[in-house]
Formats: structure tokens, C-alpha cells, sequence
């Protein structure tokens, strides 16, 4: 008799609760749905994107906003986890009803939430999620603003043509959506150019102890040692590297990891002359790149690095969307979306269908290397700050 | 010799030398949960955590007021201790003695343990990684040999080295301490029979209270040598937790030399494991080696803890 | 009819008519998701708290079940039809089951549930690695066959039913009988008998068979999997642990109380307090373990048990009851 209430009860509870949630009041400001790892292990992403987005806002809101309107974002914390990043997202489309959503950090999480989006027809843009197959579907509601990991390469890859011209290859890279997606683009792009390649082998993120492997690495003698990492791995590969003296003529990092700032603190030297891939470098010669840079220094005391320029990119192309858009239903806007044609602090935005790729932003990628303790973008020349140092010196030469 | 071979013996060579070092740092975290599941029987799944807040403790410390990692095991140690003494005694013996279907409630309050306390420390220094960057983190002794007209360089991490080293010293230690002294005594007597120790005349609520906070201790010190190798946010307990009972179990429960030598063979397995079969299934080894050892060898692989 | 069938028939009645009144597609997720976990919570009270093996494993058979789906669809097949990977996907865990019981039977209590919860492990390794066949750590995604929510929701209110209606006549038959002797006390059963090692496997294979049913949903429903969710330690194989005790083990309805506990309490946090729920969760399962060690439903069934019988009569002292 009791069970039986206490089921009735709590069903009873659970309903009422939920069907009450009240929809956000769009008179004032114009929402858009936001998730984000601010727990978890991309909590630090996480925590730099949501501070560019909020910088964003509030740049936009001092110009005016959206015709007078105020743009507001609703974060919510989907800890990296792709479930609660989709039920995220349905609560966004279902009950608060917005008609686009921006965000997510993980290709993981990117991926279901383009798979929600597009199954309720509601536009997404996707900003930092990496992995190829994300805009390869052949969805019409997903859009992407940042290049699909198999093209972040694309500045290593001219350098490797003009100046390193490497005969072998090692790639170890993290077990991951992005580590799979942008270590299997450098095997294909080495297999089908002549490089060969040694060892490719992925390791479970979190290892305490990578010198077993990184000696294997040492005794194949590979030309470049290629990196897919996030940070702490990426910190104490080097670290590790430089502890065997595994020698190489490069080293080269992936983005991600190998781009933050903390990668210079926490592999103290052995991240000098260490080269990355990457989207993005504040001397970049995009208008408010700089600005963007030294605001964000400024407002918050540390570098942002690509992926906080994304999201404040992502910002103004949302703002420019929601501008342009005849009205605010995810029709309009998705049309809207696919018409863009701005140029950010990110590079340009455009969106464009290649290959298997569908409504992708593509854009050239460039080289970093630390140099002295600092990033210098290396690679095309006309955008490098310094000369790039092509072989690098023996660990133990250096001093 | 050919530099081929010169370098696969020289792989071997690291490979056995990370495999050993880092086995005596996993003995340590090893040894804290031995005692506990000999002892009193019981799974401690926030034996990671416990580790974890002593990591942070030594990062404080660092950072605070420039304490080096080794000297503030001084401080560590103790603290851990108080801290073990206080969970046991106020939320697992009170559970404990409840009457409940199953007897494995101990093991999930240690899992509601390990939550709060990681999720506390996530409140208090958000997700954001943290690192002791002593100046001696990336030492390294080398060793170069010459043989057959090639030279094999082996490195040694030193503070893999100096933790090494303390693992053993604690190992031997507890040996000791367990083997000769009277509250070691009790110790070992509560772990064989609860109630005939209790007989007695042995207080066994309180020696489950010091066996908690050695095991605490220990775990603590494991998470002091570990800060300047490696780094530390609060998450990080999970997977040290499995690789514990992994070798508790290897060990014997409550088996000291077990546990070290258990330490000694998950890190030699990891090691050669990940260099000579493949690197992604490393966290694989441990654990089948695990269960060959519970199913063929339940007593341990000295055949000398409890089954 | 008893009581507590007269209940359960009820509520599921009230429940299957909710989607004709309720058209929020996010309440119905929710309601997706504890049913998902009573479903689950219900497949592991079989085998833990009627059959006394507490296994810290049950993500393996999960795993299995969505994966089952997720290479059906991968190979080619029509979302629709990947369907009939709820069948299959139970079959296979159930298979899988077999073969890590087999191993891991010969231990005994919490060796049982360590070994299990290792070859879990091990299965999640072999998922991140056989990229041919998983797709690795990339993931499996496919957009699901139905769009209504409503759909989805009924599909999971029957299989709970089924599996509450199997279980409870399981509890009821020769079988249950034996696997309470088993729990109470392995050697005198064996003694008495009864094969503990075939009796324990038969409940090992429903348990595993439903958590694969679980895990094929799951996959249909999401769209998403990878291995880093379907074979998780902490989020499956301790949660189902976690929402079976809390509700109360070795009871019909304590899974079912587990399950909206747990789902309710942690989007309420999530939405309410934006971080932190999971501090809350941890010292709420302390809480519970500490003053209702059978469980929200064992302790309360107790008391009333205990207070029923001092009304009866007034001469009992307190410390009988």
C-alpha cells in the first residue's frame, strides 16, 4: 500500500517538476543554447572558451547588440560527456525552443550534438570538435567553423614538402576521436608521399610512465617524432624524450596540447624548438586578432590560444547570422548560416562543400615552434615571426 | 655488434628499468590497500582519492611555501594518517556493523567517499591541471655502456629513483613493523581472526582505526613521490585505485613482500607489455595477469596471503 | 493478485498513458532514462542482491548489447532494422556472460567482483582497440530510426515491464528459491545439493541478457556510442550497483526507486547548481548506506515491518522489533 503511494508520488513529483519549467523570455535578449566542458577533463577548454564567449557577448552588446536586441548565450556544463552534451541539446530544442545552437569543445561531443541537430532540423555550428567525419555525413543542419582534423596538418605538411623532406616517421598519438582522426590523416598524407612510417601507435591518455615506448621510438631512428597529444601527455612526452635523449630532427605536436601555454611551463625546456600544428597564432594578420589576444590577457591574465579564438569568432559569425536572418526560426537562420561570408579574428569564414566534406570553413593552417621560450608561427614564411630551426639540435648538445 | 642490436638490447634495457622503477611506486600505493583488505576485509575504492589529497597536500606545500615534495612526506604522512583514522572511525565502522543484505555496503560508501572527496577538491582547485616543478623533475643519471664496439645509454629518472628507493624503505618498514612490534602483532592477529584476536584482549576497533590510517599513509607518501613525475588534478585516483588491488591481489592480502613484489610485476608487465605486444591494451596486462593469479594462484604469487 | 503486482500493474498503466499528456520531448527523456536505469538497476539485483554476486562488471554486458546494434548498422544495415539488435545484443551479452562467469565464478565474494570488474576493463581496452571492428574511440554514430520520443518511451516501459514480470517470476520459481540459498549460504547450498555453479550462471545469463537489451536501446536511442560510455566503470557497473543499493537490493521496487533517484536528483543538480551535483550525490550515498543500510525500500519495508508488529502487540519491548 505504501510502495504503491510512494511510486504514484514520485512520478507524480517528477512530472510536475519538469513540466513546469518555464520558457526563457526572449523579449529582451536573444538566447542561444551553449554546451560546454566546464567539468571533466576539458574542464580548462571548457573554462577558456566560456571566458572568450563571454568576452564576445559583451562586445557585441556594447555595439548594439542584434538590432538593439542583446545577445545572450546559455552555458550549460555537459562535463564531455556526449550523453549529457545530447540531453543538453534536447532541452535547448524541446523546451527552451532556441533556434540554433553554438559550441560543444570534444569531437566526441560535437559529433552527438550534430547528430541531435540535425535529426530536429535546428542548425549547429560547430566550433572546436576536430574529427573528419563531423561535417563528412552529408548533414544539411551542421556547420563548421573550425578545419576537420585531417587539414590541421596542412601547414605541416608544406613544411615537410619544402624544408624537412623526411624519409621516416614515428606517430604516437592519444586514444581519442581527435587523436584517431588527426593521426590517421599524417599516416595517410606519409603513405601516400613517400614518408615511411615507423611506429603509429595510440596510447590511453594518463599514462604516468611513457618511456617504455618512447625507447622503442628511439631505437627506429625516425626522422620526426609526431605528436597527437592534449596537455599533460604532450608535457611529459617531451619531458620523457628529452629524460632517453630520443633525438630527432623534430618534433612535431598536433594542436591541442602542444599549443597552450602551459605546455611552456610544464615541459619547462624540453619544449623548446618543440613544433606544432595550428589554427591560429595571435600574430596572425586577421582584423581584432591582436586585440582579441591582448583583451583576453588583459581581462582574464592568460593566453588564449586557438581554441578560445574559435569560440570568439564563433560569437561574431552567430551575431553577423542572427543579423542577416529574415526571423529567428531555424530555417531561416540555417539559411542564413550557410550564406555567411565574415572575416574574424579566427580568419575568414566561409562556408564551403569539398570532397566528402559538407558546409566546412576551410582555411590554411600554420606552424608554431618555441623558440627561446616563446610560440613563433614558423611556417608558411609570410606569416612566420621567426625563422624556423630545421634540424633540431641533440638534447644533450644543447645547453 | 650491429646498432640494431645495439639498440634492441638497449630498449630492453629501459624498458626493464621504467618497468622496475615504476613498479616500487605502484608497491607503495599497493601496500596501503594490502594492509586494508587484510586487515579488515574490506575494498577501499577512494584509496585513489586518498592519494589525491595527499597530492594536493604536497602541492600546497610547494607552492605555498616552497617545501620540497620529499621533506613534506614529513608532514603527509601524519596528516593522511589523521585522515585515515577519522573516515575509518566515523562513517565505515559505523557501517559496518549495520545488518544488511549484502556485506558490500563498506564498498560503496568508499565509492560515496571517493565522490565527495574528489569533487571536493574539484571545487576547491577546479579541473585545471596542476604540476610540483622542483628543479630535480627531469634529472636524469645516465649510464653509458660500451660493448661490442657500440655504446648502449641507459637512463635513470632520478626522482623515480629517489621514489624507488622510499618505497622500499617504507616496505621494509611496515615489515618490520608488523613483524615486531606489539601493536604489529595485534595487527597481523586482527587480520588472521577478528574474533579470536578480540578474545584476547586485543582492542580491534582501535586497530582497525590505525590500520585505515597507515594504509592512508602509505598512499599519502606514494602521492607526495608522485607529484614531481607526474602531474595532479582531481580526478587522478580512479585508475591508481585499480592498479591497487591489482596488486593486492598479486601480493596476497596483507602480504608486504607480496604487495611489493605485486608492484614490481604490474610495472615490469606494463612496461614490457606496451613495447612488445602493443602500447594501447598497456592497462590490459595488469589486469589479466590479475585474473590468472586470483583463479591459478589465489593465494598470491608467494603463495603465502590469505585466499 | 498481490499487492505489490496489483502496484506494479498500475503504475506501469499510469505510465504507458503519460506521452498523451505529456509532450515535452526533454521530460520524456528523462523519463527515457529512468526507465533505461530501472531496467538496468533490475538486470543487476538478480544476480547481486538475490544471488549474493556482486559484480562490479555489469558495464561489459552493456557494451556488448550496444555494440551489437552499432556493428549491425555500421555493416550496412537499415537503422529499422537494427532493431532487432535488442534480441541479438541480449544474446550476445548473455554469451559473454557465460564465458566471463565461467571464469570468474571459481571466486568467491569481492574476488568475484574485482575479477569481473577486471575483464570488464579488459573488454573496454578491446573496444578502443579493435578499431576495424568499433571504430575504436571515434565511436559509432547513426541518426535513430524514430523521431517521436514518445516511440522511444514506450519501447523501454515494456522492456522494464518484461524484465520486472521475468525477474519476479525468476524470485518465485525453483530458481529463485536456489539462488537465495546461494546467497545466504554458498557451501551449505552446495552441500544440500545444488549445483551452485550452474544456478549461479543461470542467473549470470539473465542478468547479462537484459543489461544487453539495455545496452541495444541505449545504442537505438542515443545514436552515440563509444567505448569510453558503454563500457565505463564509474558511470555503468558502479551506478547500477549504486542505484540497485540505495533503492534497497534484493527487493522488486528498490531498483525502480534507485533508478529515479538517481536520474531525478542528478539533472535537478546539473540544472540547478550547474556543477557540484556529484558532490551532493556522494555524500547522499553515504548518507543512505549510513542510516538505510538495506536500501531506501529494505529500511523502510524493516521499519514498518518492525512497527506493524510492536502494534500488534503492546507488550513487545523495543528491542525485540
Amino acid at each position: 500500500m505504501t510502495i504503491r503511494r510512494m511510486f504514484v508520488a514520485i512520478a507524480v513529483a517528477a512530472a510536475a517538476t519538469f513540466s513546469a519549467t518555464p520558457l526563457l523570455a526572449q523579449a529582451k535578449s536573444f538566447t542561444v543554447g551553449v554546451p560546454l566542458p566546464l567539468t571533466g577533463a576539458e574542464a580548462k577548454f571548457g573554462e577558456m572558451e566560456k571566458q572568450a564567449y563571454d568576452m564576445a557577448v559583451e562586445e557585441i552588446n556594447a555595439k548594439g547588440g542584434i538590432k538593439g536586441v542583446k545577445l545572450a548565450l546559455d552555458i550549460q556544463d555537459s562535463g564531455g560527456k556526449p550523453e549529457t552534451a545530447t540531453a543538453i541539446v534536447e532541452k535547448f530544442i524541446g523546451t527552451n525552443k532556441y533556434p540554433i545552437v553554438v559550441g560543444e569543445y570534444s569531437s566526441q561531443c560535437s559529433y552527438a550534438v550534430a547528430g541531435v541537430a540535425e535529426k530536429y532540423k535546428v542548425p549547429y555550428l560547430v566550433v572546436t570538435g576536430a574529427a573528419d567525419k563531423i561535417t563528412q555525413e552529408g548533414w544539411k543542419y551542421v556547420y563548421r567553423l573550425n578545419p576537420p582534423a585531417s587539414l590541421y596538418n596542412l601547414g605541416v605538411f608544406g613544411f615537410f614538402e619544402n624544408v624537412a623532406k623526411p624519409k621516416t616517421i614515428a606517430i604516437l598519438y592519444e586514444n581519442t576521436d581527435f587523436g584517431n582522426s588527426t593521426s590517421k590523416a599524417m599516416k595517410e598524407y606519409c603513405d601516400g608521399h613517400g614518408v615511411s612510417v615507423v611506429l603509429s601507435e595510440g596510447y590511453q591518455a594518463g599514462g604516468v610512465d611513457f618511456k617504455p615506448i618512447l625507447q622503442k621510438v628511439k631505437s627506429l631512428r625516425p626522422d620526426i617524432v609526431y605528436m597527437v597529444s592534449y596537455l599533460m601527455d604532450a608535457s611529459l612526452l617531451m619531458r620523457q624524450s628529452k629524460e632517453l635523449d630520443l633525438n630527432a630532427q623534430a618534433f612535431i605536436g598536433g594542436g591541442a596540447g602542444h599549443t597552450l601555454p602551459e605546455f611552456l611551463q610544464n615541459a619547462a625546456d624540453a619544449s623548446e624548438l618543440c613544433m606544432s600544428a595550428t589554427l591560429w597564432t595571435p600574430q596572425a594578420k586577421y582584423p581584432g586578432a591582436k586585440e582579441f589576444f591582448d583583451n583576453f590577457k588583459k581581462k582574464f591574465g592568460k593566453e588564449p590560444d586557438y581554441h578560445g579564438v574559435e569560440a570568439y569568432a564563433a560569437t561574431y559569425v552567430l551575431a553577423d547570422v542572427l543579423k542577416r536572418a529574415k526571423t529567428a526560426t531555424p530555417e531561416d537562420l540555417r539559411a542564413a548560416l550557410a550564406s555567411t561570408d565574415l572575416t574574424t579574428a579566427f580568419g575568414p569564414v566561409k562556408f564551403v562543400s569539398w570532397g566528402k566534406f559538407t558546409n566546412q570553413n576551410k582555411m590554411e593552417t600554420l606552424v608554431l615552434q618555441v623558440i627561446k621560450g616563446k610560440y613563433e608561427t614558423v611556417w608558411p614564411p609570410e606569416a612566420a615571426t621567426a625563422k624556423y630551426v630545421y634540424p633540431v639540435p641533440r638534447w644533450r648538445d644543447r645547453k | 655488434m650491429s646498432p640494431q642490436v645495439a639498440g634492441q638490447i638497449e630498449l630492453l634495457g629501459q624498458v626493464l628499468i621504467s618497468g622496475i622503477l615504476l613498479g616500487g611506486l605502484y608497491a607503495l600505493i599497493g601496500l596501503g590497500m594490502s594492509l586494508i583488505m587484510g586487515v579488515m576485509k574490506i575494498i577501499n575504492l577512494a584509496h585513489g582519492e586518498l592519494m589525491m589529497v595527499a597530492m594536493y597536500i604536497t602541492y600546497g606545500m610547494f607552492t605555498l611555501w616552497k617545501v620540497d615534495p620529499y621533506v613534506s612526506l614529513l608532514v603527509v604522512c601524519p596528516a593522511m594518517f589523521l585522515l585515515g583514522i577519522a573516515i575509518q572511525k566515523f562513517l565505515i565502522t559505523p557501517v559496518m556493523n549495520a545488518d544488511s543484505v549484502l556485506p558490500q555496503n563498506q564498498v560503496l560508501l568508499t565509492v560515496g567517499i571517493g565522490l565527495v572527496l574528489s569533487n571536493l577538491a574539484l571545487l576547491l582547485f577546479t579541473a585545471n591541471y596542476r604540476s610540483v616543478p622542483v628543479s630535480y623533475a627531469s634529472k636524469t643519471i645516465y649510464w653509458d655502456v660500451k660493448a661490442g664496439g657500440q655504446t648502449i645509454s641507459l637512463s635513470f629518472s632520478y626522482p623515480f629513483l629517489v621514489a624507488f628507493g622510499i618505497a622500499v624503505f617504507l616496505g621494509a618498514a611496515l615489515f618490520l613493523f608488523l613483524g615486531m612490534t606489539d601493536t604489529g602483532r595485534m595487527i597481523r592477529a586482527t587480520a588472521q581472526d577478528k574474533r579470536a584476536a578480540s578474545l584476547l584482549g586485543i582492542n580491534t576497533k582501535r586497530i582497525t582505526y590505525i590500520t585505515f590510517g597507515l594504509g592512508a599513509a602509505l598512499v599519502g607518501a606514494a602521492g607526495a613521490l608522485l607529484d614531481p613525475v607526474y602531474y595532479l588534478y582531481p580526478q587522478i585516483g580512479g585508475p591508481f585505485t585499480s592498479k591497487a588491488f591489482v596488486i593486492t591481489v598479486l601480493g596476497g592480502l596483507g602480504n608486504i613482500p607480496g604487495a611489493v613484489l605485486g608492484g614490481l610485476v604490474l610495472g615490469l608487465a606494463e612496461s614490457l607489455g606496451s613495447v612488445y605486444v602493443s602500447l594501447g591494451y598497456k592497462d590490459a596486462f595488469g589486469f589479466i595477469i590479475f585474473v590468472l593469479v586470483l583463479i591459478f594462484l589465489p593465494k598470491g604469487l608467494l603463495g603465502k596471503g590469505r585466499a | 493478485m498481490t499487492k505489490s503486482l496489483a502496484a506494479a500493474l498500475l503504475s506501469v498503466t499510469a505510465l504507458a498513458l503519460l506521452p498523451l499528456f505529456v509532450s515535452n520531448t526533454y521530460v520524456l527523456h528523462m523519463l527515457v532514462m529512468v526507465l533505461l536505469w530501472v531496467l538496468l538497476g533490475q538486470s543487476w539485483n538478480l544476480l547481486g542482491g538475490y544471488t549474493g554476486q556482486v559484480s562490479y562488471g555489469h558495464a561489459a554486458f552493456f557494451g556488448v548489447g550496444a555494440y551489437t546494434t552499432a556493428i549491425m548498422v555500421k555493416s550496412g544495415l537499415s537503422p529499422a532494422m537494427a532493431w532487432w539488435g535488442l534480441l541479438l545484443g541480449g544474446i550476445l551479452a548473455a554469451l559473454v556472460g557465460s564465458v566471463l562467469g565461467w571464469i570468474c565464478f571459481r571466486l568467491r565474494g569481492p574476488y568475484f567482483s574485482l575479477s569481473i570488474l577486471a575483464l570488464s576493463e579488459v573488454l573496454r581496452l578491446i573496444a578502443v582497440n579493435w578499431k576495424d571492428l568499433t571504430n575504436g574511440a571515434e565511436g559509432i554514430l547513426y541518426i535513430p530510426a524514430f523521431n517521436s520520443k514518445a516511440a522511444y518511451y514506450w519501447i523501454i516501459l515494456a522492456l522494464a515491464a518484461v524484465s520486472f514480470l521475468t525477474i519476479r517470476a525468476v524470485m518465485r520459481s525453483k530458481f529463485g528459491f536456489y539462488f537465495l540459498a546461494i546467497r545466504e549460504d554458498q557451501d551449505c547450498a552446495e552441500s544440500l545439493g545444488i549445483n551452485t555453479t550452474k544456478y549461479k550462471l543461470y542467473s549470470l545469463l539473465i542478468s547479462a541478457f537484459f543489461t544487453g537489451v539495455a545496452g541495444s536501446f541505449y545504442m537505438n536511442y542515443m545514436g552515440f556510442i563509444d567505448p569510453g560510455i558503454v563500457f565505463s566503470l564509474p558511470d555503468i557497473s558502479i551506478m547500477m550497483i549504486l542505484c540497485t543499493m540505495l533503492g534497497g537490493a534484493a527487493t522488486m521496487e528498490g531498483p525502480a526507486v534507485g533508478a529515479v533517484l538517481y536520474i531525478l536528483m542528478s539533472e535537478a543538480f546539473r540544472v540547478f547548481l550547474k556543477s557540484g551535483h556529484l558532490l551532493f550525490f556522494g555524500i547522499l550515498i553515504i548518507v543512505i548506506i549510513i542510516f538505510f543500510p538495506q536500501g531506501i525500500v529494505g529500511t523502510l519495508r524493516e521499519r514498518w515491518a518492525g512497527r506493524r508488529l510492536r502494534a500488534a502487540s503492546p507488550g513487545i519491548s523495543k528491542e525485540v522489533a
